[in-house]
């Protein structure tokens, strides 16, 4: 288990920015489309959506639309959640890994500019936990992805979300009815794949 | 107005409930605060480890510092470095917690004219002591530990560039006599090495080499590699322990006889006498020392050692007869004003058997660094009491605690105009400074150590400094370069960072970082020969100060050592590997003394050793100590410091003022936690000027009041039931067993599990190498297989072995539980109540613990006697049993049986019976009575806690999970590849911190990993009260008595 220092590692997702910024770069005439960025009706929209008090959620420090993201430009999960394969913690994007595009892109949107304003700062962003789990549930998400599990499994449709909520979902566990994220949720799951449904698996 | 039925009643006080409870759940109120820039090596759930060196310590151990999120949470050892190999002791590991400590500094601070600290920037201080040094540094001294050797360089170099008085290397249990006595014995500057690990016959002259001498860890690894029985079978090693005390070390031994404290040399002296008279020494040695040992015949030395003469003669046989014997000189406690002469004796001793070469090295002394000097610091005393000090700067030590009374050290240091402190928490030496300049802790500082020549570790920071700290060298190279542009150009330009890169330019940085050091271990000569300087070796019984009828040893405590550990909670709340009491001092005296003063255990004593020196202690009696001694370990009477002294009861650091249980009966009573022995203690020195701590007699007088001590084993009788085992070598080797077929099982229950097993279809086979006769009685099976208890399609039963023979009692094992697994720290009070909370204790008993009493109470509650052994070491945890009495009686299934195995415990489910813990043979279950977590983590320190437990509040039971996180943490990988968890991937915490490797952990059901094979011992193999039928998953392997030395 005691394994020295590891040297360093280039993060993937940064690489292929990098990728990603070197080829628009190049293309001729996206100098001008980067400079006078202009966000489409659909962002500005699911901006509005994303502050929206009457849709259900709390509200978020940043109008941060995932339909956009993961909806409409259909960036994966993994792509901005990076460890979540191989950590049990889920990883929240660092500000940096958002200024890897937004350094280029929708520079004229609220949300951009409260992220730009992080950056320069270099303040952490704040969210609001949405899917929480007790203390003493130590749920690994890298065993669930390893599973084949889809994200959406738990955290409902968040592709068509602007606004992130957690998703009623109610089934019966022994009679008794249980909601989301909670143990018999859980363990009906675990039932159906035949996966360890030992206490010590996620209690310990 | 229809009045309110009950119905109704609860009908609406449900809604209320119901809608306070949406209300409650609706809004998520945790935050979820990514990093602004997450570093490249950092994976938020996966630890990154950084190698490092400890500095709890001169050893200089390596380390494996366990980070999650850039916090360190866990110090391992590093399995690399060749002092500790992977482990490491309890004071070691909890040195963690210096860095999240609620005493530390914010930042630099000055003290005011009312006495009270106030904050100040780096830079007005850092101006501050420039000017203090501009009008003439002459008077200006450094005093301190040894930094290591980089640091060490730029020290001296700072010393000069300043122009500064000088420097002094402080160390309180510095082995000074150690080189001093080489250099008188063999002519040469050399610094002895012992590796204990070649010899077979070991002789300790009261030295505590498990404990606290110079590598305590390494000794402990060697002495068990040395009488590894599987090695072995002649039993390896025999140990022979003389000293007035039963220490831990002396347990340990197969001889422990009670000589005289500070006749080491003579002993020695007399031993040599028999070794050359038994055909030892070459023709040169016997004429050079004929005149020396003239006086040592066994005879007259046995009227000055208390030790009879025909086992000086037998000891000294051996020694001449054993092939590579080795000799430990006096030390710690034992240092007299005797202990150049008495270590060179036993130096000669080790020559004239041919040690030399052999299990002693005499390396080169390491060309960088300073080493600690006693007789340089007591010149300082007198220059500054003389007021020739006008400033001093002390760092990474407490003179102020660790210097003797008659010294008048706090007085001195009242005269010096100016004391500038770099400690980075309270003590007593920055409770008189006038400045104090924080340094980082060793997690958060670069560094490097030189345990001895040729081994180099290195430090580097872990984490980022979580007060406003500074590198010692950082702040006093910039302090210097304050004080003039001629001092700056005359000192070292850039960081301490770039200077200790620029000291280990002969290596790849690198890699160095990645393995904690350069290891090309060195030898030294294959021989050596005697110096003329013998002749006068001056061997005398010590002379002694004070009037008293008993020899005051003032001992280094095994986990507080000098005093240092006093202020890390877990070292308080470890109990003492010998009397088991925690958080106390107390002094230890024989029965009879006891009795000839009429007192019993808690009872307090005046102690006076002369002058206005005097002291009240409550005494505890025992059986393993002289009647001519008491015993008071060094390392309580603190007066600062939140744990180290009473601070935390008198309830005035509790920042909301609020008690969380009740204040103790005491509280507020004394400042100072128990008694600080080294005031009690003359000022003496030995022949080179090193310091002596065998010093004083003590008189002891009834101070006619009693205090309650805080025990947490009452009894060292095992009351014939199978618990700390033993077997004699001679059965070993005569094939018994150490489980006698009578005792063995209940016929019912072996009966039940024949029938089980045939419902199975299954045979129940004996496992291999146990004789059949051995399990049967009367046609009926009755031994089991622990490998039996799991599902029978799970391909895991955990399981684990502890060999009592390997166990020293250190309580490294109990330490790295308490980091491991957050388990919370109860304090004195609680203590007493038998709260204490660890998982792993280490019991301890003596002999085979035979009912020596009919009806009441046994006259003692010991079983200790004077010159006999027989000590068990049992570390005691959750048995994880097949048939766990705990299980059935849980009426909400919050403990139970899981499929690999393992007795579960779902604190979420716990409502908090305490069913289980009442019908639990073991007594390993804990009960949180308050919110002890609260108290046991204030800020910083719960930044500490291990994310992967969970921690528990009131009300709820928890024990040992065989860390079935780490359990956890091995299957991912091993699902990932789609194959079982490998034998080794899982090492629970106390296996992994264990000095000796007594511990083994692993899958019973696979017959080739290391503890299926060790579990499977049929000559020692046994499980603790197997009568109950619990068929536990941890099996014993009883402790090897290999008797006396014979010759």
């Amino acid at each position: 288990m005691s394994e020295p220092a590891p040297g360093h590692r280039i993060a993937l997702p940064f690489l292929l920015f990098a990728v990603v910024t070197v080829v628009v770069l190049a293309l001729p005439g996206a100098r001008e489309v980067s400079a006078q960025a202009k966000s489409s009706e659909t962002a500005l929209e699911a901006q509005k959506l994303a502050w929206d008090d009457n849709a259900p959620g709390p509200k978020q420090p940043i109008p941060f639309s995932h339909a956009i993201h993961a909806g409409q430009y259909q960036i994966q999960c993994l792509y901005c959640h990076t460890g979540t394969d191989r950590s049990r913690m889920a990883g929240v994007p660092s500000v940096e890994n958002c200024m890897g595009c937004h350094a280029q892109f929708g520079g004229d949107l609220e949300g951009v500019q409260i992220l730009k304003k992080h950056w320069e700062e270099k303040t952490p962003i704040e969210w609001q936990q949405i899917h929480r789990l007790p203390e003493y549930v130590k749920f690994r998400h890298n065993r669930h992805i390893q599973a084949g599990v889809a994200c959406q499994t738990c955290h409902g449709p968040v592709q068509e979300m602007n606004k992130v909520y957690l998703v009623p979902d109610r089934g019966w566990m022994n009679g008794v009815p249980v909601a989301k994220l909670e143990m018999g949720w859980c363990i009906n799951c675990h039932n159906k794949n035949k996966a360890s449904i030992d206490c010590l698996t996620c209690h310990h | 107005m229809p009045e309110l039925d009950r119905r109704d009643f609860l009908k609406l006080v449900g809604v209320g409930a119901g809608a306070a409870a949406a209300a409650g759940c609706s809004d998520p109120v945790e935050k979820l605060i990514p990093y602004v820039v997450q570093p490249d090596i950092i994976t938020p759930g996966i630890p990154v480890y950084y190698a490092s060196t400890c500095r709890e310590c001169p050893a200089g151990c390596g380390l494996h510092v366990k980070t999650r999120e850039g916090r360190p949470i866990k110090l391992e050892g590093n399995p690399e470095h060749p002092v500790n190999k992977g482990s490491l002791c309890a004071r070691g590991q909890a040195g963690l917690g210096r860095t999240y400590h609620p005493d530390r500094f914010p930042g630099p601070m000055l003290r005011g004219s009312d006495g009270k600290l106030a904050p100040i920037s780096w830079k007005d201080a850092t101006e501050l002591v420039a000017t203090k040094l501009r009008g003439g540094a002459g008077g200006a001294y450094l005093l301190g530990s040894d930094p290591g050797p980089t640091a060490s360089g730029v020290l001296d170099k700072w010393v000069a560039a300043v122009g500064a008085g000088g420097r002094i290397v402080y160390e309180p249990f510095a082995p000074e006599a150690l080189v001093e006595a080489a250099q008188l014995v063999f002519g040469n500057a050399s610094e002895p090495v012992f590796d204990l690990s070649k010899a077979d016959l070991v002789v300790s002259f009261a030295n505590d080499f498990l404990e606290t001498w110079v590598s305590p860890v390494e000794h402990a690894r060697q002495l068990a590699e040395a009488r590894d029985i599987s090695a072995h079978p002649e039993g390896g090693a025999r140990f022979v322990y003389f000293g007035p005390r039963l220490s831990m070390t002396a347990s340990s031994s197969d001889e422990w006889i009670p000589a005289r404290p500070g006749s080491e040399g003579i002993l020695a002296m007399a031993l040599a006498r028999v070794v050359l008279e038994n055909g030892g020494g070459s023709a040169s040695e016997r004429a050079l020392l004929a005149g020396v040992l003239d006086g040592f015949d066994a005879e007259r030395a046995a009227a000055r050692t208390g030790v009879d003469a025909k086992t000086i003669e037998r000891v000294g046989k051996a020694l001449a007869k054993a092939k590579a014997p080795i000799a430990l000189p006096p030390a710690g406690g034992f240092a007299s004003n005797r202990a150049r002469a008495a270590t060179a004796a036993v130096l000669v001793l080790n020559q004239l058997t041919g040690a030399v070469g052999k299990t002693l090295a005499l390396l080169p002394l390491p060309s960088d660094g300073k080493r600690a000097s006693y007789k340089e610091l007591l010149a300082l005393v007198d220059s500054m009491k003389s007021g020739k000090v006008s400033v001093l700067l002390v760092h990474g030590a407490d003179p102020a605690y660790s210097m003797p009374q008659t010294t008048d050290f706090a007085d001195a240091l009242t005269k010096v105009p100016f004391v500038v402190s770099f400690a980075s928490s309270t003590d007593e030496t920055s409770a008189l400074a006038h400045l104090i300049l924080p340094e980082h802790t060793p997690l958060e500082s670069w560094g490097d150590a030189q345990p001895r020549a040729g081994v180099r570790s290195v430090l580097q920071p872990a984490v980022r400094p979580l007060q406003d700290t500074q590198a010692l060298i950082d702040a006093l190279l910039d302090i210097g370069r304050a004080v003039s542009p001629e001092v700056a150009a005359k000192l070292p330009t850039g960081s301490f960072r770039t200077l200790l890169e620029a000291a280990w330019s002969d290596a790849d940085f690198r890699q160095v970082l990645q393995r904690g050091g350069v290891f090309a271990e060195k030898s030294g000569p294959a021989s050596a020969s005697l110096s003329p300087g013998v002749a006068k070796l001056g061997v005398a019984d010590p002379v002694l100060e004070g009037e008293g009828d008993y020899v005051l040893l003032a001992l280094p405590s095994p986990l507080l050592y000098d005093g240092r550990g006093a202020n890390l909670p877990w070292l308080q709340e470890i109990p003492d590997p010998v009397t088991k009491i925690v958080w106390q001092s107390w002094l230890e005296v024989s029965h009879e003394t006891a009795q000839k003063l009429g007192l019993v255990a808690g009872d307090v004593v005046v102690i006076e050793t002369g002058g206005q020196r005097r002291a009240e202690v409550p005494v505890v009696p025992r059986g393993g100590i002289r009647n001519d001694v008491v015993a008071l370990a060094v390392g309580q009477g603190h007066t600062q410091g939140l744990y180290a002294s009473r601070e935390l009861e008198r309830g005035v650091n509790d920042p909301q003022g609020k008690r969380l249980y009740p204040l103790p009966e005491n509280a507020g009573r004394q400042v100072a936690r128990g008694v600080n022995v080294i005031s009690l203690l003359a000022a003496a020195t030995d022949e080179a000027g090193g310091r002596a701590w065998l010093t004083t007699k003590a008189k002891l007088t009834k101070a006619g009041r009693s205090e309650r001590v805080a025990f947490t084993g009452a009894n060292d009788n095992m009351r014939e039931r199978m618990l700390g085992e033993a077997i004699t070598l001679s059965d070993l080797v005569a094939g018994k067993s150490v489980v006698d077929p009578e005792m063995l099982g209940l016929a019912a229950s072996v009966k039940e599990r024949l029938q089980d097993a045939a419902r199975r279809g299954e045979e129940m086979t004996p496992p291999a190498g146990v004789p059949a006769e051995a399990l049967t009685r009367n046609g009926e099976l009755i031994a089991f297989n622990p490998a039996d208890d799991a599902k029978p399609g799970s391909p895991y039963r955990w399981g684990m072995s502890i060999d009592l023979d390997r166990c020293t009692g250190c309580s490294a094992c109990v330490a790295a539980c308490y980091l491991e697994n957050n388990v919370p720290i109860v304090g004195e009070e609680q203590s007493i109540r038998g709260r204490i909370m660890s998982w792993l204790r280490l019991e301890r008993y003596v002999t085979d613990g035979d009912i020596d009493y009919v009806g009441g109470r046994p006259p003692h509650s010991t079983l200790e006697r004077l010159g006999h052994v027989g000590v068990r070491h049992l570390p005691m945890l959750c048995q994880h049993c097949g048939s766990a009495p705990c299980e059935p009686v849980c009426p909400v299934f919050a403990t139970y049986h899981n499929p690999e195995g393992l007795n579960g415990m779902v604190y979420n489910r716990c409502i908090g019976t305490r069913y289980c813990s009442n019908n639990c043979p073991y007594k390993v279950r804990r009960f949180n009575y308050f919110d002890y977590s609260l108290e046991t983590w204030p800020e910083p320190m719960k930044l500490m806690l291990n994310p992967d437990v969970t921690v528990r509040c009131q009300g709820v039971m928890e024990k040992c999970t065989y860390c079935a996180q780490r359990v956890e943490f091995a299957r991912q990988p091993a699902k990932n590849e789609k194959r079982l968890i490998r034998d080794g991937e899982v090492t629970p915490a106390c296996a992994q911190s264990c000095p000796t490797q007594a511990i083994t952990f692993g899958n019973l059901k696979d017959a080739d990993s290391q503890v299926a094979k060790k579990a499977s011992d049929p000559k020692r193999g046994y499980h603790a009260l197997h009568v109950l039928n619990t068929r536990p998953a941890t099996t014993y392997l009883a402790k090897v008595v290999r008797g006396p030395v014979e010759v």
